[in-house]
C-alpha cells in the first residue's frame, strides 16, 4: 500500500500543482468505481523524490564533433515523484460527499494512470470523523510502519492539519496526547530519550 | 468433598469462574492466575480449585495476595487526565474491550480435612490451565472459622460430604462477628467459636477510633445470647459500656425459657478492696520507694497478719503487729507508717471489712461492668489485681474439687469465666510496672486449664506485656499504622502472617482481621452492627465549642461602657441588673 505517484509538471498540465499543493503530509485521494459504487481511496504524501536523467552530467553536449550546430530532439525527462501511503477508503454518495470512512487497509489495488488528487479539507475532515462525532486516526500504526523513518513526521503533519479541522477542546486534547505519544516514541526510537 | 457447587456463589453468572492458573509463583505455596476481570477478584479473596490428593478429589482453597496488570493500554494514553485513555485508544483504532489481563498471585491455604477438622495443605500446586472459581459462600462459612465440623456433620441429603451443606447459623456457642469483607454484606457470615477464644484468650488490637470497643461490644452481645449465657467481667476504665444494659430487655437476647441477660454495673462507690485481700507484693507496689529494710519489716508484719483468723484488720492493726515484732521505736516501721497511711488508709478504695462478694460479681448469664473511670490508674490496677486473684483462686478451688472439702472456707466458682480488659496495656504493661501484671500472666498462661479466659483490648500492642499478648490465642486486629505496634503484633501474635500484617494500615473502621485459634485461616471481616448502642463515640469538639460559645454570648454577665477619651471609666456594669 505504498505507491509512487508522478507529479504533473508544466508540460503535462496547463497548471501544474504548486509545491504547497503536493507537500509533505498532504492528504490525497483516488476515485475508484468498484462494481458500480463510487469510492475514494485516501492517502497521504509522505516522501518525494526528484528524477533527472542528466544528474551527474554537466549538461547537453554536441553528439559529434563535426556537427556545427546543436539541434535538440530534446525531451524534458525531469520529474518529481511522491510517495503516497494509503490510509483507507470511504464511500462517495450521490451528492458527492463521503460516508462510512474506513481506516482499514483498502482491499483494491490502484492502477497505473489512476489520478491522484489533492484532498480538500472538508473531505479530510469527514474521513477522520466517525458517525458518533469522534475523531479517528486508526491507520496510524500502518502509516508509521509504511512511512518508515518519516512515519512520525508525516503523522505529526496530519495531526497538525486535523487540529484545524477539529477545534473542539475534547478533540484537541486527544490530539495532544497522540502528538506527545508519537514524539516521545520517535525520540525513544532515535535514542534521544528513554 | 464434592466438586465445587456453584449455585450459592454470589459473583458472576458463570458460577464464579474467575481465571486460569498460569503457573507456579515465587513461594512454594504460591501460584499465578491470569484473569480478564480483576474486579471479580479482590485482594484477600478466597478462591478454589479442584485437585486430586491421594486419589480423592479435593476443593483446595487459596487466597489472592497480590495483583499486577499483565496487559493493558500504554501509560502514554493517560498523559492528560482530562482525556480518558479509552478516547485516545478509540481515536487510534485500538480495541479497548477485553484487552486488560491481570496477573494475580495466590497462596494455597489447603483443603478442609474433615478428619483433622482444619485445613490440610496438599503440598502440590495446581497445574497450569486449572480453572479457578471464587470459593462458594456457604463453604467458606463452614471452613474459615475453627468450628470443628467433621464428616458426619457435613453430610448432605444424598449422603455426600459437602461443607456447603452445613448451616452454621443454627449451631450453638458461636459468635457472629460480621461478614467476609471481600464478599457482599452478609454473604459469608463469620461465626467465631466462643469456646475457643474463651479458653485461649482474646486480643482486640487497633488504633484509637478503629472500633475496638465496638467489636468488643459485638462479642459481648454474642456471649450474652441465650445459647451462650457467659459469665463476663468487664474492666472498663473509660465507662464505654454503659449501653450494654439494653441487652436486659432486648428480644434478641431473650431465651425461650425466660432467660434475660443480667447486666450489672459496679462503680467506685461499691468497688471496695479489703486490705487483708492484698498480698504483700501488692502493698509494696503502691508504697513510695520503700527501702529494703522497710520491705523486710512489712513482709514480716503482713505474714503475721495473714495467719490470723480475722480478715478484717487494717493499717492500725498491721502497725501494732510490726511494732510488736520489731520494737516500738523502729525507724523503718515509723517510716512505713507514714507511707501506709497515705497510700492505703486514706484511700477510700481500701477498707478493713467490706469486700465485694464474688457471687455478686460473676454468674452465668451475667455481664458485670466495672466502671472505673473516676479511679486513678493505680487504683484500677489494684482492683484488677485483687479481683483477678480472688476469681482465679476460686476457679482453681472449683477445678481441684476443694468445694467437697469441709475445711475449705474460700470462694468457689464452679463455672468458667471470661474477663475483658479495656485499655489492656494499663493492666499488663510491657514496662512491668503494675501489680496486676503477675496475675494476668498467670491467668493467660494457665487459665485455659481452669476455665478462666481473658480478653485484652488495646490500642498500643507494643505497650502490652509480650508474655500476656503472645498467650492470646485469638486475635482481632483492626487498623494499626504505628510501626512499633505492627512489630509488636508480628513478634507476639503467631497467627499473624505477613499478608495479614500488610492489611493492617489499609483497614477502615469496622474492618478487622480475625486470626488465631478460633480461625482455620486469618480472615478479613466487616464487623456487624451492634444490637445495643455504641457508647464510645468521639465527642464532636467543634459542635460543642460552638454551642458553648453561643451560650456565653447569649448570657453575657459583665460589660464595660466604652471609654470615650475622658479617662473616667464607669467600671464594669452588671447587665443582669442585680449588681
Amino acid at each position: 500500500m505504498d505507491y509512487t505517484v508522478e507529479i504533473y509538471n508544466e508540460t503535462d498540465r496547463e497548471r501544474a500543482p504548486s509545491p504547497d499543493e503536493c507537500g509533505f503530509g498532504q492528504p490525497v485521494f483516488i476515485e475508484k468505481t468498484i462494481q458500480g459504487d463510487e469510492y475514494i481511496v485516501m492517502g497521504v504524501i509522505y516522501d518525494t523524490q526528484l528524477v533527472d536523467p542528466d544528474q551527474g552530467r554537466s549538461g547537453p553536449r554536441l553528439a559529434q564533433g563535426d556537427q556545427p550546430q546543436f539541434t535538440p530532439g530534446y525531451v524534458e525527462e525531469r520529474t518529481k515523484f511522491a510517495g503516497v501511503a494509503l490510509l483507507g477508503v470511504a464511500e462517495v454518495t450521490k451528492d458527492a460527499t463521503i460516508e462510512n470512512p474506513s481506516h482499514q487497509m483498502p482491499r483494491w489495488t490502484l492502477a497505473v494512470e489512476d489520478i491522484v488528487e489533492q484532498c480538500p479539507d472538508g473531505v479530510t475532515r469527514e474521513f477522520h470523523n466517525t458517525e458518533d462525532g469522534r475523531l479517528q486516526l486508526a491507520y496510524i500504526e500502518r502509516l508509521l510502519d509504511v512511512a518508515g523513518p518519516l512515519g512520525a513526521e508525516v503523522t505529526l503533519a496530519l495531526v497538525e492539519r486535523l487540529r484545524e479541522s477539529f477545534p473542539a477542546e475534547e478533540h484537541q486534547r486527544v490530539l495532544n496526547v497522540i502528538e506527545k505519544d508519537i514524539r516521545w516514541q520517535s525520540s525513544v526510537d532515535r535514542g534521544v530519550m528513554r | 468433598m464434592s466438586t465445587p457447587h456453584t449455585s450459592s456463589t454470589s459473583s458472576g453468572s458463570d458460577g464464579g469462574l474467575i481465571g486460569t492458573v498460569a503457573g507456579p509463583g515465587d513461594g512454594p505455596n504460591e501460584f499465578f492466575i491470569v484473569t480478564p476481570d480483576e474486579q471479580a477478584v479482590k485482594t484477600g479473596e478466597f478462591i478454589t480449585y479442584s485437585v486430586t490428593v491421594e486419589g480423592t478429589p479435593r476443593d483446595v482453597i487459596a487466597r489472592v495476595t497480590n495483583r499486577e496488570q499483565a496487559r493493558g493500554l500504554p501509560e502514554t494514553f493517560m498523559a492528560d487526565p482530562h482525556v480518558a485513555p479509552e478516547a485516545v485508544a478509540g481515536t487510534l483504532g485500538v480495541p479497548t474491550e477485553d484487552i486488560d489481563l491481570y496477573r494475580l498471585e495466590a497462596i494455597v491455604i489447603g483443603f478442609y480435612d474433615t478428619d483433622m477438622q482444619t485445613f490440610s495443605n496438599p503440598r502440590q500446586l495446581p497445574r497450569s490451565g486449572t480453572k479457578l472459581r471464587t470459593a462458594p459462600d456457604a463453604m467458606l462459612e463452614t471452613v474459615l472459622p475453627n468450628l470443628g465440623i467433621g464428616a458426619e456433620d457435613a453430610r448432605n441429603e444424598s449422603g455426600e460430604v459437602d461443607m456447603g451443606s452445613v448451616d452454621v447459623a443454627t449451631r450453638d456457642g458461636l459468635a457472629h462477628m460480621g461478614w467476609l469483607l471481600n464478599r457482599e454484606a452478609g454473604a459469608v457470615d463469620v461465626h467465631v467459636p466462643i469456646d475457643e477464644f474463651a479458653a485461649t484468650h482474646l486480643a482486640i488490637l487497633a488504633s484509637t477510633g478503629s472500633g475496638k470497643s465496638y467489636t468488643a461490644g459485638v462479642l459481648m452481645e454474642e456471649m450474652m445470647k441465650p445459647d451462650v449465657r457467659a459469665s463476663l467481667l468487664v474492666f472498663d476504665p473509660h465507662g464505654e459500656y454503659g449501653s450494654l444494659s439494653e441487652m436486659r430487655g432486648g428480644g434478641r437476647f431473650a431465651g425461650e425459657d425466660g432467660y434475660r441477660p443480667e447486666v450489672e454495673y459496679f462503680n467506685p462507690e461499691n468497688l471496695r478492696i479489703r486490705i487483708s485481700e492484698l498480698s504483700v507484693g501488692d502493698v509494696m507496689a503502691i508504697l513510695d520507694n520503700p527501702s529494703d529494710r522497710m520491705q523486710e519489716r512489712l513482709a514480716g508484719g503482713w505474714r503475721a497478719m495473714q495467719q490470723r483468723e480475722s480478715r478484717t484488720w487494717g493499717v492500725d492493726e498491721l502497725l501494732d503487729e510490726m511494732r510488736n515484732q520489731y520494737g516500738p521505736d523502729d525507724a523503718s516501721v515509723g517510716a512505713l507508717e507514714w507511707r501506709l497511711r497515705r497510700s492505703i488508709q486514706r484511700n477510700e478504695l481500701f477498707t478493713t471489712d467490706v469486700n465485694v462478694p464474688l457471687d455478686d460479681l460473676v454468674a452465668p448469664g451475667r455481664c458485670t461492668v466495672l466502671q472505673m473511670d473516676t479511679l486513678s490508674r493505680r487504683d484500677q490496677q489494684m482492683i484488677a489485681t485483687v479481683l483477678l486473684r480472688r476469681l482465679y483462686q476460686a476457679r482453681l478451688a472449683a477445678v481441684r474439687g476443694r468445694g467437697d472439702d469441709p475445711d475449705f472456707n474460700g470462694d468457689i466458682i464452679d463455672f468458667p469465666l471470661f474477663s475483658l480488659f479495656e485499655e489492656g496495656h494499663r493492666f499488663a504493661p510491657a514496662t512491668g510496672a503494675a501489680p496486676s501484671l503477675g496475675i494476668m500472666r498467670t491467668i493467660t498462661s494457665e487459665g485455659r486449664k481452669f476455665g478462666f479466659g481473658l480478653g485484652i483490648i488495646s490500642q498500643r500492642p507494643s505497650k502490652i506485656d509480650q508474655d500476656v499478648l503472645s498467650q492470646c490465642g485469638t486475635q482481632v486486629t483492626m487498623k494499626i499504622q504505628n510501626p512499633t505496634d505492627q512489630k509488636a503484633i508480628e513478634s507476639s501474635v503467631e497467627a499473624a502472617g505477613e499478608d495479614v500484617l500488610r492489611e493492617l494500615p489499609g483497614l477502615t473502621p469496622g474492618q478487622a482481621v480475625v486470626s488465631g485459634d478460633a480461625m482455620n485461616t486469618p480472615a478479613l471481616i466487616h464487623v456487624r452492627q451492634r444490637h445495643t448502642q455504641h457508647g464510645a463515640d468521639s465527642i464532636p469538639a467543634t459542635e460543642r465549642w460552638r454551642a458553648a460559645n453561643e451560650q456565653r454570648r447569649e448570657h453575657p454577665t459583665r460589660s464595660e461602657d466604652a471609654d470615650m477619651g475622658g479617662g473616667d471609666s464607669t467600671g464594669e456594669v452588671d447587665l443582669l441588673g442585680d449588681g
